[in-house]
């Protein structure tokens, strides 16, 4: 059924109206090139409009025109209340992103255009895997995200660490989509179908009119899914590609890059291994069990040694990708259906809402560090920081205490919530919960070395004050607020009730 | 006022004072330090009010204060007091005026951040002693760290770095723990419940009655939190250079306060929670509490600077809490609570005698040091005077306290007791001993170098000292004051606790 009704064109709005408006930025700057400010004014316009839309289309909590599960394109793509969060949450990082970023750029002659167009485009392809019910609608919106991810990472394209970031991103990034699509296609040609519901059906337990046992062919495809996801994801033995490109992308990009393709990425994960695979979890609990301990435990160790705060940032950012791998984990330990597998996918919806917030913050005031071109990113660049701009330095501190854990910050509750779940699951999933407490400690010292330059070192000889932009006041001010009062009533029930009703759709 | 939520008051007045210093222009520094002070007081003021309000015959916890806050997982927030918790609570807010006070002359630079650093950590420290859900208190628990991280680290001495780090990566690997067992019991609790309602709820997690298992893993986590704050041998390592780097307030509400909430959260959590397994680690916590206190003795006895001998003064002492903590009878316990409040008292003086010194002179080394009471009478008096009370004079707070350990003690094994007692003979020799080499003799030739800059206590500085004399003295002449309050936790703590050991001694 191609027809549209009323129900499937508003199921489809949110990322086809993004896409529009990309498309409409793409004519503003043909006919108006190189002004920059009214172009991000439209942007903004248009991304609050649509977060807004999104809401009123739902489906959320006791609010949308949409209720339940709507299919549009003969079941291809759905809207249901997964999709609305990850819809929003995917928005709302590019909002941030599209605050952050001009600052930086217009001081180094960057244009702002090209940069948000691109990104509207990845945000576009992060919604489309949110709601994907079709393997290869997953693979396109795939790879609709990464592309312009590509794109972006190189955009200083005078700069040769950018370049060469941009280029390791690029093959690594192509070598893993191939990786991931040859999975699909044998998941493919073991099921005969590419519709997710289909394949969970033909997946489902021998008694119930599935295969039972997996065929060497679908292992295969179950190995090359998942290691191709672990690469989007930057879970190690397969993160080598994440801090030469987070170190070399302009840092406006690198805030976007940890956070936006690797929420869009455990959307990814959900669609395909939780809805689709769900029927095979004992199949790649093991190794999502072991992914997690490696990826947060390495992570963190590697980013204890860092001078440079984006390729701390980026080992810190593959710490907390361990984390959230712990809340798959315990789906996929806990019995089917069972409350302890809804709690672990409760928790990876809201790690990784705090950490879209947090991570994005603490780039955004690295980029206002950096907002005078030739500012290095060493971390002794941020020595007496305090002295130079005391907001950005409380905010700074903030966001890194945030991301350390500390109540009652988002990252605390975050990391509060995937113990929770790994705990009622039990059995290994304790050790896993230990440990991630265990490397919470370890990721002190290295988010505390920042505390300590900005705080309690002294400031290099002729460094002066530090101006914010407005529009990084406003976006700070966003992920300050999200970050600082994720505890505050009724945010928190408003929040849980957001995750759980997202996690209830994949069941 | 039975009605008024004087709890919640005098938790978030001093973070309602912080929120307005923070606002306050950076240059006005007598207007931030009034705030500030003023902010301390009306909380003192507040905690006060609860001690004349204060039930003594009623059981269990008085003017609760719930609030929905997060009904999905059951978490409330939920205030309470007790006989031990207000006698905690009175400590806390009397130490924070007084060092804010203290704090006057001292601090310099960013006054602002520092007096909002301090208020911020009064809230985190008041919280811990009257919250009675779980989360609620991690939150509280956590929120201590971060303000003494940066009072430590910006106001501290030359190697205030590596303290502060240290410090804060000891506290944090022993709470993140605690954490996992916070949670750990919640999820017991629903399992067996089928609902969330309750599972933070602390009274009801004590009448839940965990599994031996659970208890055994869960003591221990929270036994490692509480006894790296305490600090217990051979948890203690982080103390000795958190004190010496820190500020003279710094050092105050750390060995006044911050050791206490260790003490507090053994016998709040560890013995109600886990009766079962605290007899279990008993025996193991009192060999440590007495290798505490001997250790913490001898180590005094060799060191050359005065700050570190008071800190390590502090292991030896607060060794004491534990040792009669898990004797588990009466006297013991009663002498644990009692000597926390002396313990805060007295060192928290003697770090504020130590600081005087140090305004003056920039050195804290006792070698450089002799003859003060020459120049400096008042100070001599005023500091001989806290040199008793530490070494446990009669008469004074710090001795009824030992005296009540060293009686549970006693009922518990003669041997322990009488290896504690030792330890108190090595007390009185360290601290005579310091006390000879820096007051009594000739005038040391560095001191006479300073020359008029050796100066007698200011006004303020005898103002911030006299309330902890008086209260010094008048908790040794009446211990009532606060073993009244406690008579009645203390009784049915130890109905869930020891019942061998009670019924032994009698």
């Amino acid at each position: 059924m191609i027809l549209l009704d009323e129900s499937a064109l508003l199921a489809i709005a949110p990322p086809a109206l993004l896409a529009l408006l990309a498309l409409v930025l793409v004519v503003v700057d043909i006919y108006r090139p190189g002004r920059d400010r009214p172009l991000i004014t439209v942007a903004v316009a248009g991304v609050i409009g649509i977060i807004a839309l999104t809401v009123v289309i739902g489906p959320l909590p006791g609010v949308g025109l949409l209720e339940g599960a709507t299919e549009v394109f003969d079941g291809v793509y759905v809207r249901d209340s997964l999709t609305c969060f990850l819809d929003l949450l995917m928005l709302a990082i590019a909002l941030l992103t599209l605050l952050f970023g001009p600052d930086y750029l217009r001081p180094r002659g960057l244009p702002a255009a090209e940069f948000a167009i691109t990104l509207l485009f990845a945000i576009t392809g992060g919604m489309l895997i949110g709601g994907a019910r079709d393997l290869l609608l997953l693979f396109i919106a795939l790879e609709l995200l990464v592309l312009p991810g590509y794109l972006l990472a190189g955009y200083a394209k005078r700069d040769g660490l950018s370049t060469e970031g941009a280029i390791k991103y690029f093959l690594l990034g192509s070598f893993s989509s191939a990786i991931f699509l040859f999975g699909l296609v044998l998941v493919f040609g073991f099921t005969g179908t590419t519709r997710i519901p289909g394949v969970a059906e033909a997946l489902a337990p021998a008694g119930d009119g599935g295969i039972g046992a997996l065929s060497a062919g679908l292992l295969m495809g179950l190995a090359l899914l998942t290691t191709g996801a672990a690469f989007k994801i930057a879970a190690v033995p397969f993160h080598y590609w994440t801090p030469d490109a987070y170190q070399g992308s302009p840092t406006p990009v690198t805030g976007y890059l940890s956070v936006g393709p690797k929420v869009a990425a455990f959307a990814l994960i959900l669609r395909l291994f939780v809805d689709a695979l769900g029927g095979v979890r004992e199949d790649w609990t093991p190794f999502v069990v072991v992914l997690a301990a490696l990826t947060m435990t390495v992570g963190n160790l590697i980013a204890l040694s860092q001078d440079n705060i984006k390729r701390m940032l980026a080992y810190s950012s593959i710490a907390h990708t361990g984390y959230i791998l712990v809340g798959l984990a315990a789906f996929g330990a806990a019995p089917a259906g069972s409350a302890a597998a809804q709690a672990g996918l409760e928790a990876v919806l809201f790690y990784a809402m705090a950490y879209a917030f947090m991570n994005l913050g603490a780039f955004a005031c690295v980029a206002a560090l950096q907002r005078t071109p030739g500012v290095t990113s060493q971390i002794a660049t941020f020595a007496g920081l305090f002295g130079r701009a005391p907001m950005l330095t409380v905010l700074m501190t903030l966001f890194l205490l945030s991301l350390l854990g500390i109540p009652p910050l988002a990252g605390f509750l975050a990391k509060w919530y995937v113990i929770n779940a790994a705990l009622q699951v039990g059995g290994w999933l304790n050790v896993l919960a230990v440990l991630t407490v265990i490397n919470a400690a370890v990721a002190a010292f290295y988010y505390l070395r920042v505390v300590v330059y900005m705080w309690m070192r002294d400031a290099p000889e002729g460094a002066g004050e530090i101006r914010l932009g407005r529009l990084t006041q406003i976006g700070l001010a966003i992920a300050a607020i999200a970050t600082l009062f994720y505890w505050a009533p009724p945010l928190p029930t408003v929040l849980i009730d957001l995750a759980r009703e997202a996690a209830a759709a994949l069941h | 006022m039975a009605g008024l939520p004087l709890l919640s008051a005098v938790v978030f007045i001093p973070l309602g004072g912080a929120l307005l210093i923070a606002f306050l222009p950076r240059e006005r520094l007598d207007l931030i330090r009034g705030a500030a002070l003023l902010t301390a007081l009306a909380a003192f003021a507040v905690s006060l009010l609860l001690v004349i309000d204060f039930d003594h015959a009623a059981a269990g916890f008085q003017r609760v204060e719930v609030a929905s806050w997060i009904p999905a997982f059951g978490i409330e927030y939920r205030l309470g007091l007790d006989g031990i918790s207000l006698a905690l609570v009175v400590l806390t807010t009397t130490l924070t005026w007084i060092s804010i006070l203290a704090s006057f002359g001292p601090i310099r630079t960013r006054v602002k951040e520092y007096m909002v650093s301090f208020l911020i950590l009064e809230v985190g420290m008041i919280g811990v002693f009257l919250a009675l859900d779980m989360f609620l208190f991690y939150i509280f628990w956590e929120l201590v760290l971060v303000p003494m991280y940066l009072i430590i680290g910006i106001w501290g001495g030359a190697n205030r770095i590596y303290a502060t780090l240290k410090f804060v990566l000891y506290t944090l690997v022993g709470s993140l723990l605690m954490l996992v067992a916070i949670l750990g019991m919640a999820f017991t609790y629903q399992a067996a419940r089928g609902t969330w309602e309750g599972a933070f709820d602390y009274e009801a997690l004590v009448a839940f009655g965990f599994d031996p298992t659970l208890q055994f893993f869960a003591f221990a986590a929270f036994f490692l939190a509480f006894a790296i704050k305490v600090p217990m041998f051979p948890f203690h390592t982080w103390l000795p250079d958190a004190h010496v780097e820190a500020p003279t307030a710094g050092s105050v509400i750390l060995a006044g306060v911050l050791l206490k909430l260790g003490g507090y959260g053994l016998i709040r959590f560890n013995l109600p929670l886990f009766p079962d397994a605290a007899e279990q680690w008993a025996p193991l916590i009192i060999v440590l509490s007495l290798i505490g206190i001997v250790y913490g003795a001898i180590v005094a006895l060799i060191q050359p600077d005065l700050k570190k001998l008071v800190a390590y003064s502090s292991v030896s002492h607060m060794g004491f809490v534990t040792l009669g903590i898990f004797v588990f009878n009466e006297q013991g316990m009663a002498g644990a609570v009692l000597q926390m409040v002396a313990h805060g008292l007295i060192t928290g003086a003697l770090f504020l005698l130590v600081g005087v010194i140090y305004e003056r002179t920039h050195d804290r080394t006792i070698a450089r040091m002799g003859g003060l009471a020459g120049p400096t009478p008042v100070y001599a008096a005023v500091f001989g005077f806290f040199v008793l009370a530490s070494l446990a004079l009669p008469g004074l707070a710090g001795f009824v306290a030992e005296f009540l350990v060293l009686v549970g003690t006693f009922a518990f094994s003669p041997i322990a007791a009488a290896v504690a007692a030792l330890a108190m003979m090595l007390g009185a020799a360290y601290l005579l001993w310091m006390y000879q080499r820096v007051v009594f003799g000739e005038l040391s030739d560095f001191l006479r170098g300073l020359g008029h800059h050796l100066t007698d206590m200011n006004r303020v500085e005898v103002l911030t000292l006299t309330p902890l004399m008086v209260i010094t003295v008048a908790l040794g002449v009446a211990p009532g004051l606060v073993l009244d309050l406690i008579d009645a936790p203390i009784a049915s703590l130890l109905a869930h606790v020891g019942g061998d050991s009670i019924a032994r001694l009698r």
